[in-house]
């Protein structure tokens, strides 16, 4: 393996250059009409354009993909996340091409992309599963069938994508009568999302925590199981922070779900990385929720507490080598680390998406912090994908100390153009609730209900008196060079000018 | 010396600026700052504000910020991140609508679309009756449909978003009454 074509965009192609380049492995970007200037394009070693903005005509072509890592030569493909990395179709299609996939096989993506057949996989290693139908709704139910169904479930219930994830095409039903809309806005946001509108009723549990375990398994039958991640803030079923490893897990029952989850892999020959979600009840018992059947947006944390690239072991499994990874160390976490999602969201705007360009960005930094992101000044996030512009993860050596850092890193973070969703990490992070762990999967929903649309971050009197005098100044400045420092005698000049011009 | 009528946080600040020597000195309503600018590119700022000592009897605190300024595509505002903290300033008249819209006044709620987008749903009709954070209309963008909800109780008075339109930010999709 020499070349690897990145069939994805943003910070994951990013993500996935470094490994290459680290692996002294060439490394070839795709990009799409709107991403030319994107930052992985700049960082590439080849580029090559596959089309309009719209995901359907570029990033989800299965045909220029495999085009391009013909014309570039690469011998392998990796898929990022999102797009088609669970898409058994173009992981076929690259190995018809003579290509490395580098991740699980078209046959284990179909199975466990699939929600149902998921479920029914674990059922047969002996994980429980959360209870729902075993099937996907029939396109062509009546609305009397799907009442019925759900009624045998029990409410309150989750409609969800069977091709689903990241929470798009999923609704929660507390009320019977709600059921019908929920399902058609379900099947059409899947649709959308998906190109499946294929949906299945799960019951929801009450207050759940979000558990996952991270794999990676080999070619020659290793499954090695990582400490857990646990990713209960979550917004509308979205994942917003993540975290590892979970305060709610005892070893006791870390080893009980790691084991499981090996299982569940193992039963289906997974190869590659993968991970396993659990829904852990009030009582600490676990059930299995999904798989996802590629690299997770989350995977920094674990590489932070275990000190191993999941990346470079992805393209090693790949090709071919074997996972001699101890695995204790994948189990024992040094330290903590958290992650905050950035998103170009105004937090206080109901998280509307603030697309737009990015006028000025400087990422945190420094002792134990890491930033993914594929944003830099001068470029627009566009508005045809997820909007999120930066994970921004903070390592230390426990839990507190890992909040503290990530607040540090907050206060640091300098983004101009767009809202963001700093400001939100920065009040989440003070709330005394997450400070003691005490959380689940509706806590977020709650206390943004609660807060009914008030500004996270309302300004003191003091930072508003300085918005003004910043305003007023950089009002009175612009467009001049620099005025008070370093400028020249002309451009002083010409700021007293407009000084005087406007008096 | 220049003027200014900045409305932040709900209030009109009155901000005179000018030149002493390298230093600007900023009245703000009637409490003067001296500020050392350093621009460090279009939108960012250095400031070290000296605040000024009534007394005179202890050195003035040299308080540094670093602020960063953009307009706001939708509303027209200024953007002052203050550290990590966004504050929507309106410099002269540019009125803060998007605060107005937020907070349930008594005036009309004119609902723009926060950002370009595609129409999928229209959840009201010309004349209908809606309660605060009822959704009125689903913009899909960035592969999320987001709601837009009203923020009081009232009538819909006027309605410019059609299903499948696709809208620009700012662009007045429905007023409430």
């Amino acid at each position: 393996m020499k070349k690897i074509l990145i069939a994805n965009r943003g910070e994951i192609a990013v993500r996935i250059i470094r490994a290459c380049r680290e692996m002294d492995l060439s490394s070839v970007a795709v990009y799409s009409e709107c991403d030319r200037s994107a930052l992985h394009v700049r960082l590439a070693d080849e580029a090559y354009a596959i089309g309009p903005s719209a995901p359907r005509e570029s990033y989800l072509r299965i045909d220029r993909l495999v085009d391009a890592a013909r014309r570039s030569g690469a011998d392998a493909v990796h898929p990022g996340y999102g797009f088609l990395a669970e898409n058994e179709d173009f992981a076929a299609a690259c190995v018809g091409a003579g290509l490395t996939f580098i991740g699980p096989t078209a046959r284990a993506i179909e199975t466990m992309g699939s929600k149902t057949a998921a479920r029914g996989a674990a059922k047969r290693a002996g994980v429980p599963v959360v209870p729902g139908t075993e099937d996907p709704l029939g396109a062509d139910a009546t609305s009397e069938e799907i009442a019925a169904t759900a009624q045998s479930i029990g409410y309150p219930l989750l409609v969800k994508a069977v091709a689903g994830g990241g929470g798009k095409g999923m609704r929660t039903v507390v009320d019977p009568s709600d059921l019908a809309s929920a399902v058609g806005a379900a099947r059409s946001e899947a649709a959308t999302a998906f190109g499946d509108p294929a949906v299945y009723l799960e019951r929801e549990l009450p207050r759940p925590r979000h558990i996952e375990v991270q794999l990676l398994a080999d070619h020659h039958g290793a499954v090695v199981p990582f400490v857990e991640r646990e990713c209960s803030i979550q917004r509308r079923h979205q994942k917003v922070v993540e975290e590892t490893p979970s305060i709610a897990v005892t070893p006791a029952l870390r080893a009980e779900i790691t084991s499981a989850a090996a299982a569940v892999a193992k039963g289906v020959g997974y190869t590659n990385a993968g991970t396993i979600e659990f829904l852990v009840d009030e009582n600490g018992r676990f059930y299995f929720l999904e798989m996802n059947t590629r690299l997770q947006v989350e995977h920094p944390i674990t590489e932070m507490v275990t000190g191993l690239d999941l990346v470079q072991w992805q393209i090693r499994i790949a090709r071919g080598e074997r996972l001699d990874v101890d695995p204790a160390r994948a189990l024992t976490p040094t330290g903590h680390a958290i992650e905050c999602r950035v998103y170009a969201e105004d937090p206080d705007n109901n998280f509307l998406p603030s697309p737009g360009r990015i006028v000025a960005l400087r990422p945190a930094a420094g002792p134990g912090i890491r930033d993914d992101s594929g944003a830099t000044a001068g470029l627009d996030v566009p508005i045809f994908y997820d909007p999120m512009i930066s994970k921004l993860a903070a390592w230390a050596e426990d839990r507190p100390r890992a909040i503290a850092r990530m607040r540090r890193a907050l206060a640091e973070y300098l983004v101009a153009g767009i809202r963001t969703t700093v400001p939100f990490f920065t009040w989440l992070l003070s709330q005394p609730d997450f400070a003691a762990g005490r959380f689940d999967t509706t806590y977020l929903d709650g206390v943004l209900k609660a807060q009914n649309g008030r500004p996270f971050v309302e300004p003191a009197a003091g930072v508003e008196e300085m918005a003004a005098i910043a305003a007023a100044l950089h009002t009175a400045l612009s467009p001049a060079r620099p005025p008070a420092n370093g400028g020249s005698t002309g451009g002083r000049w010409k700021t007293e000018a407009r000084l005087e011009g406007l008096r | 010396m220049q003027h200014f009528e900045i409305e932040v946080g709900g209030r009109t600040r009155r901000v005179a600026v000018a030149r002493t020597g390298d230093k600007f000195a900023v009245t703000l309503d009637d409490r003067t700052v001296h500020a050392d600018v350093a621009r460090i590119d279009a939108h960012t700022l250095s400031l070290v504000v000296d605040t000024e000592c009534p007394t005179g009897a202890t050195d003035p605190v040299r308080a540094a910020f670093e602020v960063t300024i953009a307009p706001d595509a939708a509303t027209g505002q200024l953007i002052v991140g203050v550290g990590p903290t966004p504050v929507a300033v309106a410099v002269n008249g540019r009125r803060a609508r998007r605060r107005d819209e937020a907070s349930g006044g008594n005036g009309p709620q004119r609902l723009s679309a926060p950002m370009p987008g595609k129409i999928v749903r229209v959840l009201v009709k010309s004349g209908d009756p809606v309660r605060a954070r009822q959704p009125l209309v689903v913009v899909e963008a960035m592969k999320m449909e987001n709601e837009l909800r009203a923020g009081r109780d009232g009538l819909v008075a006027e309605l410019h978003a059609r299903e499948g339109e696709s809208v620009d930010a700012g662009a007045l999709l429905v007023v409430v009454q």
